[in-house]
């Protein structure tokens, strides 16, 4: 089974501050699915780097200010 | 469901379909003469005529209702899944082969080793799309 990445996010929340903006909004404001934005949220899938950037500049804020990482969720 | 696991879906379905009615037929011809027939052209172009009925048919269902997002191409999450599910259907496919080249070995039979590696071509296909609807599912 796979196992989920260790990268939490506030995605869902900065959507809600952002004038609650749609999960299809954000896919196509940074080139993906509506069903990566999902699998982002709940956690299932981490975005590459270059999605990574474009959600923080999206919504005007840092990169950490957008994904942290969860030491409870780290086996490495 | 997004547009590309509907279609794994759908090709899923007609693999399925379609290998059973290649299978179904060649066994009754087997069956009326008493030992495993031997390839033939009809049954390999009518499962494959099955194949491309299918999948056209079903992806222009599912086009219809979901017109932009069967247009647009993979985003990196499904070029992540795609790589993956084709790797574990290589190792299938391979598998597969490999089986029925020591099956050959065995019976000599070349009539048993088409089978076999045709069988293997089908279950590698449908564990490819099966595996890309796990991976849509789960943390990739």
């Amino acid at each position: 089974m796979a196992k989920r990445p260790p990268i939490g996010n506030r995605v869902r929340e900065l959507r809600d501050q952002h004038g609650a903006m749609t999960q299809a909004q954000l896919g196509e404001a940074i080139g993906v699915t509506r069903q990566t934005v999902i699998a982002i949220e709940q956690g299932r899938y981490s975005p590459s780097l270059e999605s990574a950037f474009r959600i923080a500049r999206l919504f005007d804020v840092g990169l950490e200010d957008v994904f942290s990482w969860n030491a409870d969720l780290d086996d490495a | 469901m997004s547009f590309q696991e509907k279609s794994a879906w759908i090709m899923s379905l007609a693999l399925a379909l379609g290998g059973a009615f290649y299978f179904v037929t060649v066994s009754a011809m087997s069956a009326e003469i008493n030992q495993l027939a031997p390839p033939t052209i009809g049954a390999v172009v009518v499962y494959t005529l099955i194949l491309i009925a299918l999948a056209i048919i079903g992806h222009v269902a599912i086009a219809v209702f979901a017109p932009k997002e069967a247009n647009a191409s993979l985003d990196e999450r499904e070029r992540m899944i795609f790589a993956r599910a084709g790797n574990f259907a290589g190792y299938v496919f391979g598998f597969g082969v490999i089986l029925s080249l020591g099956m050959y070995l065995v019976s000599y039979s070349g009539n048993a080793l088409f089978y076999g590696v045709f069988a293997s071509l089908m279950i590698g296909q449908l564990s490819e799309y099966a595996a890309r609807v796990f991976l849509y599912r789960v943390a990739v």
